[in-house]
This record gives structure tokens, C-alpha cells and sequence, in this order.
């Protein structure tokens, strides 16, 4: 392996590790729950999804990228809650954002997932989310409305946030706003 | 063995204390040296890059090999950004805008390098798109709130000199009220710096 390599290796792990552990779990409602942006794309097998087609179930969207080492992190605690999720109404989509099918592959090697990786390429549809950076993940509610949001990496399959995503399955669908 | 150990906690710790709120420490695994402010709700780690290292990161990215080495010869850190309270209901928000930081140095205060301006840089040069959304991204956004438990982490950029020590006055708003405080000390990456570490 090139020196230069070997510094991005060790650089990318680094900054993946540094800042792991002691973390806080939180998720932060949103203000007057406001309908999610439709999201139309395509995931790795070329099939397509569509946000409003998951009206009904609760839906987890994080956006990432390959590059940034909160989402490498972060993506292992993401596959843990899958399968703690994926039978409970509840739906995981993950928004690559700005990179191509290849190099998420490559990732996949390292890292495999079993929930859907959405391919934003050229980044049109993440520009109509509210997203200042990666990772940035939303909770859509089984009416279609963004009610939290986690800005940075979380420890996904943490009893807190796991709790959070299924009392809001379990919540009326009337009243499954966020008390502010 | 545990010698070794004992070695790398010690590198891990915090190793000087630079002012009131600055830690400096060191990863024993890269070499690098990362500055730590912390007051009231805001943490903000800078971590140095080296040349090669953001060489590289920005030509897997699509950048042109010029590009490229235009920034690896400038001044940036990693920066991570932590709102450290953990009850939402009880806040504080915090509110950052980059265009308030400065770099400070004996001869000089000057505003951080900004992603619209490189946006700028990169569009004129004819920079590729996927190129661009990746540095769009890969920077701090200038502007951004944090509430608790939120954090990101992006490339900041600072107008001087890799190697010069450069204070940076750190400007932040929590629940509205406007804040600010000094990371002492920090040092960009520099190329003779990363032959040390690899010796």
C-alpha cells in the first residue's frame, strides 16, 4: 500500500474512531411536523422507491456518503437496527449522496448492509431536504411528516432511538405529532 | 506490552493545556495533534490534516491533480462541532456562522476561507460536478444549528501558512445569546511534519 493510501486508511479509521463512544442519543422533533419531500431514486439493483409509496410505515432516511467518517461509523449500528426494525413497520432507506454505484459497492464490501442504498448522484434530491451535513438522518411518521431528525452519527440500535422509531409505529396515526 | 499501552494512553491524553477550554492531545496511531475548546454547550475539535492526506482525499473525489495540490497546500483542519447537552426539551440551541470566526495571527485577523468562495474557485477552473458536490459537502457548512446532541464534522479553511500557529476565535449563539472564545494554538499539517511522523 502507498504512503498515501496508508494515510487515508489510517485517517479515515481515525477519524471514524476518535470521537466514538460517550455520545449522546438523542433525536430532536420537528416543528410542526412538516410533510417530507418526495424522494424518487433508484437503489443499487435498480429498483426504484418512492418516500410516499412507504405511507403507512414509519421511515428512517439517513443521507451519507462513502467519504465521511461519521457515516462509516454509524452504518454498522444502522444494519443492527435493521434487523431489529425490519418487522415492525418500520422502513430504513439510506441516501448515498453524490458518488456513484461503483464506490458504493467497494464500500459494501467493508461494510454490508441489507436496507436499501439510494443512489442520489448528482445530489438534486438531497438538495430539497433540510440537510446541512452528513450524516443527517430523518424519521418520517406513517403520515408522511418529518418529526425528528439526528444531526451527526448515532449509535442506531441504542434502546433510546429504538424506542423512539417504534412508540412512534405505535402512536395513533392522528397523533403522532411531537409534543415541543 | 503494556508498556506500549501505557504509551498510547498517554499520547491519547490530553497533553498540554493551551488556555482556559483548549486541550491539545495526539493520536499515537497517525502522529496528528487535534485541539479540543469546550464552554458551556459547545465542544469544537480542529484536527490537523496533512498535505498528502487531503491531496489524496480530494483527488478520489474527482479533483483535478492541480486542484488538488492547491489545497493541500493550504490551511485546513478537520473540525468537529458538538452541541454536549443531552436533553432536547431543555436546549440550548446553538447557532453557528463560520463568517464570524477569525484566524488570528501576530500580524493579522482574517476571516476563515468559506465554501462559496472555493465553490467559486472550483466552478471558474471548470472542476467536475461530482468533484464540486463533493466539497460541498466535505466542508463545515457556513452556517448550521445544533441542538443537543447533534454534531458534524467537515473541513474548515484558514488563510495562512501551513505550519504558522494560528489562534481562531471561535463566535457561536446559544438560545440567541452571542458567544465567543479562542482555540490556542493549533498548527496546520505541513509536509515536513508528515516525513517525521513516517520516519
Amino acid at each position: 500500500m502507498s504512503n498515501t493510501n496508508r494515510w487515508t486508511v489510517g485517517f479515515l479509521l481515525l477519524s471514524a474512531s476518535w470521537f466514538a463512544g460517550a455520545e449522546v442519543q438523542t433525536l430532536t422533533p420537528i416543528r410542526e411536523a412538516p410533510p417530507a419531500p418526495e424522494l424518487v431514486l433508484r437503489d443499487l439493483d435498480g429498483k426504484t422507491h418512492r418516500l410516499s409509496a412507504y405511507r403507512g410505515q414509519v421511515v428512517v432516511v439517513n443521507f451519507w456518503a462513502t467519504w465521511c467518517p461519521p457515516c462509516i461509523r454509524e452504518m454498522p449500528s444502522m444494519e443492527r437496527a435493521w434487523q431489529h426494525l425490519r418487522d415492525e413497520n418500520v422502513t430504513m432507506l439510506a441516501v448515498n449522496v453524490g458518488e456513484d454505484a461503483d464506490t458504493v459497492f467497494t464500500f459494501l464490501a467493508d461494510y454490508p448492509v441489507t436496507f436499501p442504498l439510494l443512489m442520489d448522484e448528482d445530489a438534486s434530491v438531497t438538495r430539497s431536504w433540510p440537510i446541512r451535513g452528513l450524516p443527517t438522518t430523518y424519521i418520517v411518521d406513517r403520515r408522511g411528516r418529518l418529526v425528528y431528525q439526528a444531526v451527526g452519527g448515532r449509535d442506531w440500535d441504542h434502546p433510546t432511538l429504538l424506542n423512539k422509531i417504534l412508540e412512534l409505529r405505535d402512536a395513533p396515526a392522528a397523533t403522532t405529532a411531537i409534543a415541543h | 506490552m503494556q508498556k506500549r499501552s501505557s504509551l498510547a494512553l498517554a499520547l491519547l491524553l490530553p497533553v498540554a493545556t493551551a488556555g482556559a477550554g483548549t486541550e491539545r492531545f495526539v493520536d499515537d496511531r497517525t502522529g496528528v495533534a487535534g485541539w479540543r475548546y469546550t464552554s458551556g454547550a459547545i465542544r469544537v475539535e480542529v484536527i490537523q490534516r496533512l498535505p498528502d492526506q487531503t491531496r489524496a482525499f480530494f483527488l478520489a473525489r474527482g479533483f483535478t491533480r492541480e486542484a488538488a495540490d492547491h489545497l493541500a497546500s493550504r490551511c485546513l483542519f478537520q473540525t468537529i462541532i458538538r452541541n454536549t447537552k443531552a436533553d432536547v426539551a431543555a436546549g440550548p440551541k446553538l447557532g453557528l456562522d463560520l463568517s464570524e470566526w477569525r484566524a488570528l495571527t501576530p500580524k493579522a485577523e482574517r476571516p476563515l476561507l468559506l465554501k462559496d468562495q472555493w465553490q467559486d474557485q472550483w466552478q471558474q477552473r471548470g472542476e467536475s460536478q461530482a468533484a464540486r458536490i463533493a466539497f460541498q459537502w466535505a466542508l463545515f457548512p457556513t452556517e448550521q444549528e445544533f441542538l443537543p446532541g447533534d454534531w458534524n464534522m467537515g473541513m474548515t479553511t484558514y488563510p495562512v501558512a501551513p505550519g504558522e500557529p494560528v489562534d481562531i476565535r471561535v463566535v457561536w449563539h446559544e438560545d440567541g445569546t452571542r458567544h465567543s472564545g479562542i482555540v490556542e494554538g493549533p498548527i496546520c499539517g505541513h509536509d515536513s511534519m508528515a516525513r517525521e511522523i513516517l520516519q
